[in-house]
């Protein structure tokens, strides 16, 4: 059976999270035209943007109310204002978001209080400015993702005027994901015949094209006017229960419209779960075209088992990937020796004791943990494979274990914003590349299957170690 | 001279000067001359202005080689500005790891110390073979008052290394510059001097203000020892804690970076009466003459001359082929700070106008070294934003924007050759090798055939459902 720890260290070393803004920051990216400003010191705007660029390869645009050591006896309100004044001046965007830092919070600024005035005093700027409260102290980059999905959905939304009244779309949050995802999502969704809302869309705000001119806002993102509908939905579904679980059901309470939270869609009884829930709420059958797809992921899978059963493999990042990648690694027939999160929540991990039970695998799950701890289980007892972001590059050149980068945030390869790891053909892909990772470790100089299976190894071979702690190998 | 975008915001016109005809200063607010800087930022108007933890963590702390570099404060800080400067060394202890007391709201409302200490002792058990602990305050501990300083004496007397404590929180200064100014002070204060070597130093030198981005430092050091000469130290980029301890034995500071680490030189002069010359290592005119300044100083011209003859020899066919293919591009220069004034003469070495130049952090210093060199008609601008750089690349249009990852895909989303002049698309660009790795890089980013294809095949954006939002306010009209 699978075990808890709990990484019992003060020091952080090598942390596998990041802070609340940016959640905030990549959340509002999927409106169109809105813009962010964020009440603290620059560092906390100029960072994230970097990181985001680094990931999305796209220019990443974030204000800042640069508040300094004067601002930070005095309050930061005239700040605050100033910065609302000069970014609706210049860019007249369709939304402000103002998400607060450790500095802002620390300090008590009342940022609510600072929107009341500043559109007290401006009453011809109808737009709605919207804040979020991010102090890095508390929860992960998650929890500011989420923050900003429950501050919408009490916000934003406009009542129905009678009852029953509907915009015929169903509410999709997708949580913290690639724009590749989203857009593999949005296909799925298409070939049901039903109409998203996306709360929110960055498909195509952080993986725009090359157009000339520039649009002053980047093409896509959800629409203010599709938020302020999103109450008179026929459901919500949120696909990842930590990030947008919530304001689900803000949605189910405040406005009558059902909730459906739903496991990250990663493998295939991720995705049958929520095309299930897609065709619970709308009485639409299963389209030919995406029963196609599943009977690929299925043949996919079928030929690929030989390869990838038995592999021990480390997982990490945030609660609701690990859930569903645990479902697509299990369906691989391998085994999550190690899942990994810095998130401290029981609660997740005691479902992750019983989700890896339901599977037939044994795991130990580590929270509030980080990638020196990971390192640490890894050289005690190595794995075949690590799964998770970048910064796990560092594990695997240590330990020359090959590493699947995926998750948040991938800024030594390229390109990977664009993928998708969700749906029958995220899945797939996902299988392909796993079992070709695991071709090229074996075998490099070996083409052929047959080979391979007799243990004959080229050059680069490293030996693998199986559950049963057999190698075929040397050694 | 005032931006469209700059309407509403007539205050930017104090940070932005034209070179007028005659060599005369145009500011952007008439007055007659001397743009303002290092002042606050106007709050909201999109700076790409970093913070002072930033200044210290990521520029002059973070180099250090088998330091433990620790962030006192919450996750993000430490998240944030681990490992991506390319603060290259001989071992990369530095790059792989970052450590954070990793404050949480208990913390934050009962005090950080205690963890901090147990943070510091922990991180060294697991790292028993670092040589000291940097520990990098932030916002959030700095405001609920946590003595860190005292923790850190405290740390010291129980792992027996130095615990280096930084007062760098973010909001302390109007931008990085704080933090380079902290970092000096606190390196110096904390670590040099404190180790007594014997021996002949009268041969000796620092290098002062050169981070090792792609290993900068490998394209300048031999020419140093060539000329007969031991760098001890260099600050910070592939430094030991060892070597910052023993900084105060050279005979002679070389600043390559004058604005991020003047401060330490000017401490160790008025301390241990340390000379120091500013010189700047990018491109043929000002190596050569670094060179020749440091020779001079130990009497050794005749060397130099040597050896400058000899390197220039090895480059000059590549240089004047990439001159041929450069000269007449204009550019836009757009750096932390000195790097913008130290290339103007290295792009006019390769053919090239500077037409542009701004800097995120710069004093009066940098801007009268920047127009001093720039030719009339060029435009210095003070710690630009997004929508300023985006009109100076749509109106005044460059032929190459230099600048650094943050900028760099707004300027591919414009359609206009960039070189990472931060952290180098392929470099190192410093010294006489680098600099036909810079021009490499400046040709490839001009004449690669996707600025054609754009040209002859780009399309306008298609109509989207809601296109009603896409062209707003300003930027509609064609130019």
């Amino acid at each position: 059976m699978s075990c808890v720890t709990l990484q019992d260290r003060a020091v952080a070393i090598n942390p596998t999270r990041s802070c609340a803004p940016i959640g905030a920051m990549l959340a509002n990216y999927g409106i169109h035209g809105a813009i962010t400003i964020n009440h603290g010191s620059q560092g906390c705007a100029t960072y994230p943007r970097h990181q985001m660029a680094r990931h999305f390869r796209e220019p990443v645009e974030v204000a800042t109310t640069s508040l300094t050591e004067k601002t930070t006896v005095y309050g930061g309100r005239n700040n605050l204002l100033a910065a609302l004044k000069n970014i609706w001046e210049r860019f007249h965007p369709t939304m402000i978001m103002v998400c607060s830092t450790c500095l802002s919070e620390t300090i008590g600024d009342d940022i609510p209080g600072v929107i009341d005035e500043f559109k007290e005093k401006n009453p011809d700027i109808t737009i709605p400015i919207m804040s979020v409260k991010t102090p890095s102290y508390i929860g992960t980059h998650t929890t500011g993702f989420d923050n900003f999905l429950t501050e919408l959905a009490n916000t934003m939304p406009e009542r129905r005027k009678k009852k029953g009244e509907t915009n015929g779309k169903i509410n999709i949050i997708p949580g913290w994901v690639n724009p590749g995802d989203i857009r593999e999502l949005k296909h799925i969704v298409r070939e049901m015949g039903l109409h998203g809302l996306w709360l929110t869309d960055y498909s195509e705000t952080l993986d725009g094209g090359y157009y000339e001119p520039r649009p002053h806002f980047a093409r896509g993102g959800t629409t203010v006017e599709d938020l302020r509908s999103s109450a008179k939905s026929l459901a919500t579904i949120a696909l990842q229960r930590h990030i947008g679980g919530e304001a689900a059901r803000v949605y189910e309470r405040r406005h009558n419209v059902p909730a459906h939270i739903l496991p990250m869609p990663i493998g295939l009884a991720n995705t049958d779960a929520f095309v299930e829930t897609l065709t619970e709420i709308t009485d639409h059958a299963i389209p030919e075209a995406l029963q196609v797809e599943r009977a690929r992921l299925l043949d996919a899978l079928v030929d690929t088992h030989m390869f990838t059963t038995g592999l021990r493999v480390a997982l990490y990042g945030d609660p609701d990937l690990l859930e569903g990648l645990t479902g697509l690694v299990a369906e691989m027939g391998m085994t999550p020796a190690y899942i990994l999160t810095a998130d401290e929540r029981k609660p997740w991990a005691e479902r992750m004791v019983e989700l890896t039970q339901e599977l037939g695998v044994e795991s130990e799950i580590i929270i509030k943990g980080d990638l020196h701890e990971l390192h640490k289980r890894i050289k005690a007892n190595p794995v075949d494979l690590i799964i998770g972001h970048s910064k796990g590059k560092f594990i695997s050149d240590a330990e020359k274990i090959p590493l699947i980068r995926l998750g948040f945030p991938v800024e030594d390869r390229f390109g990977y914003h664009r993928r998708s790891i969700v749906g029958y053909n995220g899945a797939i892909s996902l299988v392909d590349e796993i079992t070709n990772v695991v071709f090229e470790r074996k075998a490099t100089a070996v083409v052929s299957n047959t080979l391979l299976e007799i243990g004959v190894e080229g050059h680069t071979s490293i030996p693998f170690t199986f559950t049963n702690g057999s190698t075929n190998g040397k050694h | 001279m005032q931006f469209k975008c700059n309407e509403t915001l007539p205050e930017r016109g104090t940070h932005i000067a034209l070179k007028a005809a005659g060599g005369g200063c145009q500011r952007g607010d008439g007055t007659s001359c001397g743009i303002v800087s290092n002042s606050a930022t106007t709050p909201g108007d999109m700076t790409e202005r970093g913070c002072t933890y930033a200044g210290c963590r990521g520029v002059v702390g973070g180099p250090v080689k088998d330091a433990i570099q620790l962030t006192h404060g919450p996750i993000g800080c430490a998240f944030f500005s681990w490992g991506y400067r390319p603060h290259l060394a001989d071992t990369d202890f530095h790059m792989k790891y970052t450590f954070v007391s990793d404050m949480k709201e208990t913390n934050i409302v009962f005090g950080g110390e205690k963890k901090l200490l147990q943070s510091i002792i922990e991180a060294n058990r697991e790292f028993p073979e670092a040589k000291a602990v940097f520990v990098y305050n932030t916002c959030a501990t700095a405001l609920i008052g946590d003595d860190g300083r005292d923790v850190a004496k405290q740390a010291e007397e129980i792992i027996g290394k130095p615990v280096v404590f930084f007062e760098c929180e973010g909001f302390k200064g109007v931008s990085q510059s704080m933090g380079h100014h902290v970092g000096n002070e606190t390196i110096f204060r904390q670590l040099v001097g404190s180790i007594e070597p014997e021996g002949d130093f009268s041969r000796t030198i620092n290098i002062v203000g050169d981070y090792n981005i792609k290993n900068d430092i490998r394209t300048f050091e031999y020419l140093f020892e060539a000329l007969g000469l031991k760098i001890i130290t260099r600050f910070t980029g592939n430094v030991g804690v060892d070597e910052l301890r023993i900084m105060h034995k050279a005979a002679l500071n070389v600043i390559h970076c004058q604005r991020s680490a003047t401060y330490i030189a000017d401490m160790m002069h008025d301390k241990y009466g340390t000379p120091a010359i500013n010189v700047t290592l990018w491109g043929i005119k000002h190596m050569s003459q670094a060179l020749r300044d440091t020779a001079k100083f130990f009497g050794l011209e005749a060397e130099a001359e040597e050896i400058i003859e000899r390197e220039l020899a090895k480059i000059q066919p590549k240089i004047d082929y990439y001159r041929e293919r450069l000269k007449g591009k204009t550019v836009f220069i757009y750096q932390g700070g000195p790097r913008t004034w130290h290339w103007i003469e290295l792009l006019r070495e390769l053919g090239m106008e500077t037409m542009t130049a701004a800097t995120t952090f710069g004093h009066d210093d940098d801007y009268e070294k920047i127009f001093e060199q720039i030719s009339e008609g060029a435009m210095m601008i003070d710690n630009p934003n997004v929508p300023e750089i985006e009109e100076i690349l749509t109106k005044r249009r460059p032929d190459l924007f230099i600048s650094g990852n943050k900028e760099k895909y707004l300027a591919y989303k414009l359609g206009v050759p960039f070189v990472n002049g931060h952290t180098y698309d392929t470099g190192p660009y410093a010294g006489f090798i680098g600099m036909v790795n810079f021009a490499r890089d400046m040709d490839k980013a001009l004449h690669a055939p996707i600025w054609g294809t754009l040209r002859n095949r780009a399309r306008p954006a298609p109509a989207a459902h809601h296109s009603a939002h896409g062209f707003a306010h300003g930027f509609e009209e064609a130019d």
